[in-house]
Parts: structure tokens; sequence; C-alpha cells
């Protein structure tokens, strides 16, 4: 295997059988109940008008964000995205307030709505394996996918891998590949034969969704040393006026009773 | 050293049929939350992985905060503008921040899955996240607050005079600190949904939301005062500062018209001025806020009878609260659009309907409840609304 700089996934949606083993080998993997599995297929029916019918599968599953907006997000920093691609959540600073689920524009966070303060509910996502990863493996869900629908490897030599795929089947595949630009890039590609929003994705612009929400947060404290300098001006000027002005009408009564 | 402690009360407050309900309302609102932590969020709410935040977060947080706002505009008038006049709505303005904050507070810590680690927002800071940033300023504020009522409750105790007196010769520092504050995190609740450019609607997303919500934020705390001012008036039998309150009543349709100026340029400017009769609920839900919320309210005020009777004045906060209390709802949970439930076939994803439950919505009356048996409770005991007291915290 080459060397691999910025861990990703390619998905092919023309390859997917809709078998599910990705679903239980992730839950084998990292030991977790099938219902709250990483990652999840889901076949989107057959589309088209006859005779033209197709069908598609999905698996849906973390992006692994270039710029993600959980890490974004997260008022205590329970995120961190690693140099060469995974984005990891860190439970135990996780305070369980949700607005990770709420600012990814793909759904991905999910949380333990069952569990209690004394079980401890968590978010929980796609840790990209780094137990297989940083071995030498591949992710389990890649590994285990049987028509190869799943791949992995690093992010130029599938973005690569996935163009020349489009170009040699140009009549069966769309010329696109989700993730190189959406959302500010992924760590997830996909490729497919039937249109991205029906599969299910979202249509995003190259930049993050957290581009207005950051750059808002860069004028913050600027803004607020600025507002208090103001109010502390207005307050001090105010309070001058006004003692002057006491000063003035109380000389005037000095004077009325002279 | 002598306590007077014998405290008689100034105005009535039995145990009449509303505090029974109030009490009944906290009785409920308690056993849900203790079912809720013991089973989980899931077993009292319907709040699902694409419905993360409901009506907690509308109604507890969103609502409660801004209907909170009246604190820190009075403060402001009276403190930094130095206009004394407004001084008799200072107190009960400052007491109902200070309880709207708690009650926001209570709220979270039923809707966050970890409410013991609340604190570690003071010290693990993540710079690019807005929910930081409100955490902060709401703990910061809730102190503001206290000090800023402190005095209310020291003047009850002779003995602690003194220390009323000191907190006021130094008060200024902490209103100044109370205003940035507010400004910060009123509009900062604005910007919590910046982040959702892909799910929120059109006609409420917008890169100045922050600017829409600390506006908003002004129109509803005036509306808020005439309000609690107008009930509290007709509850403990006492007087009600018309002439005041007309000044306030004043001041709302120029807030509402820069509201108005903003909104529909921004939607001009962005081109979403087609969103506004074609996106069916959307577009009726925007045009019922914009109509309650701003128009309404904004020709009422203008009306200079409504401004003058005391029945006029309470209609129309009325009106204005209603509408843009439901600006808060559009933005924070009608006008997100979730992804497509059909996409989403494992069990996880299929509850994508989102119907706040009756024991999700007990919790909230709870608290509100307890709220009003608070403001009750302190207009009681305090010299909340004693313009003879006012010398200790005015001038």
């Amino acid at each position: 295997m080459t060397e691999i700089k910025h861990h990703a996934y390619l998905f092919d949606a023309t390859r997917c059988i809709d078998c599910r083993a990705c679903m239980v080998a992730c839950s084998v993997e990292n030991n977790i109940e099938m219902d709250k599995t990483r990652i999840w297929v889901s076949g989107v029916g057959i589309k088209g008008e006859y005779p033209d019918l197709q069908r598609g599968t999905m698996v849906y599953h973390c992006m692994h964000c270039n710029h993600p907006d959980c890490m974004s997000a997260c008022p205590v920093g329970a995120y961190t995205k690693a140099e060469d691609g995974p984005v990891t959540y860190d439970p135990d600073l996780c305070i369980g307030c949700r607005y990770c689920m709420n600012a990814c524009p793909f759904g991905v966070p999910h949380f333990d709505y069952d569990k209690g303060i004394i079980d401890g509910a968590f978010i929980d996502k796609c840790t990209f394996c780094p137990q297989r990863i940083y071995n030498g493996q591949e992710p389990a869900c890649v590994q285990t996918c049987p028509t190869d629908a799943l791949e992995y490897g690093d992010r130029d030599e599938l973005l690569k891998k996935a163009h020349a795929r489009i170009a040699s089947r140009p009549d069966h595949y769309i010329d696109h590949v989700y993730g190189e630009n959406e959302n500010g890039g992924t760590s997830y590609l996909i490729i497919s034969h039937i249109p991205f929003s029906e599969l299910g994705l979202p249509n995003l612009p190259e930049t993050p969704v957290n581009e207005v929400s950051e750059k808002v947060m860069e004028m913050t404290i600027p803004f607020a040393l600025g507002w208090g300098a103001v109010l502390s001006g207005v307050a001090a000027g105010v309070n001058l006026y006004n003692k002057k002005k006491e000063k003035a009408e109380s000389t005037a009564k000095v004077e009325e009773v002279k | 050293m002598k306590l007077n402690l014998t405290i008689q009360p100034r105005f009535r407050l039995n145990f009449s049929p509303l505090v029974w309900i109030l009490l009944t309302l906290m009785g409920i609102a308690f056993v849900v939350a203790m079912i809720r932590y013991i089973y989980g969020i899931g077993a009292i709410s319907d709040l699902s992985y694409s419905y993360p935040w409901g009506f907690w977060i509308s109604f507890d947080l969103f609502t409660g905060v801004v209907i909170s706002s009246g604190g820190f505009l009075m403060a402001g008038t009276v403190y930094i503008l130095g206009i004394k006049e407004f001084q008799p709505l200072l107190r009960p303005s400052v007491l109902t921040a200070f309880l709207g904050y708690i009650m926001v507070t209570i709220a979270l810590l039923v809707d966050l899955g970890h409410p013991e680690r609340i604190w570690y927002m003071m010290i693990h800071w993540n710079g690019t996240s807005v929910l930081l940033e409100i955490g902060i300023c709401v703990m910061s504020y809730l102190t503001v607050l206290a000090i800023e009522f402190a005095p209310v409750v020291l003047e009850r105790f002779p003995a602690l005079h003194k220390i009323a007196h000191l907190i006021h010769k130094f008060i200024m520092p902490f209103v100044i600190l109370g205003v940035v504050l507010s400004t910060l995190h009123q509009s900062s609740l604005g910007s919590l949904l910046l982040i959702q450019p892909a799910k929120l609607h059109p006609l409420w997303w917008t890169p100045i939301l922050p600017i829409m919500f600390f506006n908003s934020a002004i129109s509803v705390g005036l509306a808020m005062i005439i309000l609690e001012s107008s009930l509290s008036s007709r509850y403990f039998q006492r007087g009600l500062e018309t002439h005041l309150l007309e000044k306030l009543a004043k001041a709302i349709p120029v807030v509402l018209g820069i509201y108005l100026i903003l909104k529909f340029g921004e939607l001009a400017y962005a081109g979403d001025l087609g969103y506004l009769f074609t996106s069916g609920g959307f577009s009726i839900l925007f045009w019922a806020e914009i109509l309650i919320g701003i128009v309404t309210p904004l020709i009422w005020f203008s009306i200079k009878k409504n401004r003058q009777s005391a029945n006029g004045l309470l209609t129309g906060a009325i009106i204005l609260l209603v509408g843009m209390i439901l600006n808060r709802f559009n933005v924070s949970w009608f006008g997100v659009v979730h992804p497509d439930p059909m996409f989403y076939m494992p069990t996880f994803m299929s509850n994508v309907k989102y119907i706040p439950t009756l024991p999700e919505v007990s919790i909230s009356l709870g608290i509100f409840a307890a709220g009003i048996l608070a403001f009750g409770l302190a207009a009681k005991y305090f010299p909340v609304f004693d313009e003879e007291h006012a010398h200790a915290t005015g001038d």
C-alpha cells in the first residue's frame, strides 16, 4: 500500500448491492448495537421512468469534512480534525448540548436518547477506525465490502481514481465527485449514476457551512471591547453633564437666595 | 447587631387557586425531570437524531432569553444614559431578567445530555463556537444580574444597608458589563443558526441574523416591561406608571420600523423575495410573524390614544410578544428543514417528525410556573416596586 497522507473513502453508488455487510462490520468492530451503527445503508428505491429505470443505494457515513462543522460548533472542543483526515469525538469533554447534530449538514452525529445521567448519554459518530488504519489495515466497513463499492486510500489518489472511472464510462456515471469541493471538501467521496440529490445528499456550496458563523465569532471580542468603550464614554459624558447641570442649578439657586 | 426579620407582607399573596396551580405544575415538572435523568431524554421527549433541538430550545432558551431583555434595557437607560425618571421600572425589569435567566439555566440542565458538566464551558473553550459565547455570556450576565438585584434584597435588612450602599457605589462597571454581555448573547442567539444555511429556510437564514435578533430583543424587552408593569399593577393593586410606559411605547415603532427595513432589505439584497409567496407553510409562518409581531404593533403604538391607556399599552405589548415569540420558534424550529425522512431508513433515523410530547411541555410549564411564583414572592417580601426605597440603588 502506498503511503497515505490524507485518509479518505471512495463510495461508488453503482457498485453497492445493498447487502449491509458494512453495517454489521462496523458494529462488530466498534462493539456497538446494530441500530446505533456509525454507517448506514439505504436503498433509495427505483428511479427514472420506464423503461429507463435505475435503482440506487446510498451508504451514509461521516464525511470527515476538511472544515468540520461539528468541530466548529462544539462549545467545549470535543471534536478534533486530524491533519491526515479523521474527525474524532472525545466523550470526556462532551456536555451533551447536541449543537453538533444541528450543525452537521449531513446529519451524522447521533445521540444516546435512551440513556440517563447514570449510564451517560453521549454523541457517537464514525472514528475512521484509528485502531485499524494506523496499523496498516483498511477501516472495517471497507474491508468487508464484497463489491468494492467502498474503497479506502489517500484522498488525492482516490480523487484521481474516481475521475478516471467516470472518464472510462461517461455514459454511466454523473461527471461529478461529490465531496471533492462540497462543504470545503470532504474525506468521503461519492460517485454515482443517479443524481446526488436523489441519494439524499444536500446541495452544498464549496465554502463550508460554518464560514459565516466563524467570521461572526472572529468579530465578537473586538466588538465587545469597542462597545464597552463606547458605553463607558457615554456613561462618563452623561455623568459629567449631569454634575455640571446640578452645579449650575445650585449656584443659580444660591444667587437667587442672595 | 439586630436583624429585622419580622417581614411584613407588602401585598396580598395568599394560597389562592393560582398559587396551587403553579405548585402543581412545578410538581409535575419535577417528577418528569427525574424520569428524564434516570431513563434518558428519549423517555420523555420526541427529540430524535433529526431533531436534536425542539420545544425546550425554542421556548426556554430562545424565548426565555429574549423576554428577559428588559433588564439590560432599563439598567442601561437609568445608569448609562442617566435618565433617572425610569427608576421605578428598573427593579421589576432586573428581577424579571434575573428570574428569566435562572429559568433558562434550569431548562438547559434538563436539555443537556450531561447537565453535571455544564461548567466545562468555563474551562474548555472552542473559540469558533457560538454556543460557547452564549454560555459564557449567560453565566457572566447571571452574576451581573445577581449583583444588580442584590441591593433590593439587602435593603430588607437594616444591618446590611451598608453592603447595599457599597454595591450601589460601584454599580456602573457592572451595568456596562451587563449591557455588553446582553448585546453579545442576545445577538448570538441569532448567530447560533448561522451554521445552518443548508437547513434553515432562506426566509430566515441571513448573515445579519445577529442584528435582527438584537433589534427584536429591544422591542421585546420594551413590550415585556409594559406587560409586567401592567399585570403586576393589576395583581398587586398598585398604581401604573402610564406616563413612563407611554415613553417606552413611543420607542417601539422606531425599533420595529428598523427591523422591517432590515428584514425586507436583506431579503431583496439576497434575492430571496420570491420565497415570500411560494414556500407554502413557510411563507404563511413568515407573514404571520411579520404581521403580528411587527406591522400590527408598529401601527398600534403609533396611535397616541393606544399609548396613553393602560389597556391599549397591554394589548399592544401582548400582540408584539406573540408575534416575536413566533419569530423565535420559526427561526429555531419551524423554519428548519431537516433531511428528508425517506433517505434515512435505519431505525435511528426514521423518527423524523417532531411533535413535542406532553411531558416535554410540562417541564417548560413547570419552570415557567416557578418563575411566576418567584416573582410574586420577591415582590411580596422585597421592595421591588417601592419608589421610596429608590435612593439606595438610584441617586
